[in-house]
């Protein structure tokens, strides 16, 4: 993906990214204090937000390959397996029973697969939106703080997960966090942001 | 007391209530769900779109959603009498005529329940669509689906405000026996004639369809949480 003088304006803040390149399959990190602009690159990266100025080369990827996981993850109101599966059917994909139950294996939810999302518990709710975002094996992961705020096993849980899909899937990943800690070991590139842009 | 219970009995013998409890029925399902499928679409285009004049569009539905019944019952009169210009209709003193009134009422009801829950839930809705790959109609889809509880709610709204209708349906209506007689005029005529205990029977009929759809409603919302 290269990002070329990419301009958004949000009330008074304002993004611009001169030039940022995220070479394919690799997992990047993008760390920033609060109030850097990462979230609203990622909105920009997903489609969610047009861009003023500048423009997004996707390098041939459609934007149905690209996902976002939020920091509070959107659940639908049905069972956990309903929200796996949801992406799939969405493609006409019949689900592979055998594949979802490897995933709710992974993400340790096999007893929770039945169970009405909304009821987990907030790790487990990242969980389950970390294993509905990579089922259709997206080309473009896009993680907005979704390792923040979670309790230090869902985290490591999280973390190993991505390690896993990514030794399957080969996917390009945007990590976003506010702390580099603990994104060291996972990521092959870190870039840093700063008042909308990037720093380095 | 026991003439009421007695007159229960009996109630469900006389073709006439049992007229009534059937155009009371028809009627109010009828309007409901036309007035779900125009207050839905409305109110969820109301939500997703901006447009000049949007504000004052949504100041004027809720106008409309606190207008007297006994209006839009006039307003319909003048459309559907012989020189209205939908006379040739013969919709008039017809469940067909009844149910256009019911729905003016309903509609703008359904509309401003259904934009008031769209503009809190929808957004985030399609936010997440757009990251699962859904196209227009599927996010769509999704957005109706994920805010069925609130759709519920603004049916049996609509239901109940239909079944417990009267200035509308005697004015359309006529309140005929046998045709277009409701529960509702049936009361009020019963009122006027002294009769109070068959009105309250009466009454009590309405207060328990009215149960049974809400209880309906709460069976499926509940049905699909576990």
């Amino acid at each position: 993906m290269i990002i070329k003088g990419l301009e958004k304006t949000v009330g008074d803040f304002k993004l611009y990214i001169d030039e940022l390149y995220l070479e394919p399959g690799k997992i990047h990190g993008l760390v920033g204090h609060n109030g850097a602009g990462k979230s609203i690159l990622l909105k920009l990266m997903m489609g969610i937000m047009e861009p003023d100025a500048g423009s997004i080369d996707y390098e041939g990827l459609d934007i149905k390959e690209v996902t976002l996981m939020p920091q509070t993850p959107y659940l639908l109101h049905t069972s956990v397996y309903e929200n796996i599966v949801f992406p799939l059917k969405l493609r006409g994909i019949q689900p592979d029973e055998t594949e979802i139950d490897r995933l709710l294996e992974m993400a340790g939810l096999s007893e929770q697969k039945n169970q009405y999302a909304l009821s987990l518990s907030s790790g487990e709710k990242q969980k389950l939106s970390f294993l509905r975002a990579v089922v259709f094996k997206p080309k473009l992961i896009l993680m907005d703080e979704t390792l923040s705020n979670l309790d230090p096993e869902s985290e490591a849980a999280i973390i190993e997960m991505i390690k896993n899909t990514q030794a399957d899937q080969k996917a390009t990943w945007v990590i976003v966090s506010h702390q580099l800690e603990n994104k060291k070991g996972l990521c092959d590139e870190i870039h840093h942001m700063s008042k909308g842009a990037m720093m380095d | 007391m026991t003439g009421i219970f007695d007159w229960f009995r009996e109630c469900f013998t006389d073709p006439a209530i049992l007229s009534a409890i059937k155009v009371t029925f028809q009627m109010a399902v009828c309007s409901c769900a036309i007035s779900s499928v125009l207050g839905i679409t409305f109110g969820l285009l109301l939500e997703r779109f901006n447009f000049p004049g949007k504000r004052i569009v949504i100041r004027i539905n809720r106008t409309l959603m606190g207008m007297p019944p006994v209006v839009a019952g006039l307003i319909t009169y003048m459309v559907l009498m012989r020189r209205g210009p939908l006379g040739a209709l013969g919709w008039l003193f017809t469940i067909k005529g009844m149910v256009l009134a019911q729905t003016l009422i309903i509609t703008p009801i359904m509309t401003g329940m259904v934009h008031q829950y769209a503009a809190s839930k929808a957004p985030a809705i399609r936010e997440f669509c757009k990251t699962m790959g859904a196209d227009r109609f599927q996010t769509y889809v999704t957005i109706i689906k994920e805010m069925r509880h609130d759709i519920y709610f603004c049916m049996v709204t609509a239901f109940g405000r239909s079944i417990s209708e009267v200035g509308s349906v005697m004015l359309v209506g006529g309140n005929i026996k046998g045709s277009t007689r409701t529960m509702t005029t049936a009361i009020s005529l019963l009122k006027s004639q002294g009769i109070f205990t068959e009105g309250i029977a009466l009454g009590m009929i309405l207060l328990i369809m009215a149960f049974i759809i809400q209880w309906l409603c709460d069976f499926l919302q509940k049905g699909d949480e576990h």
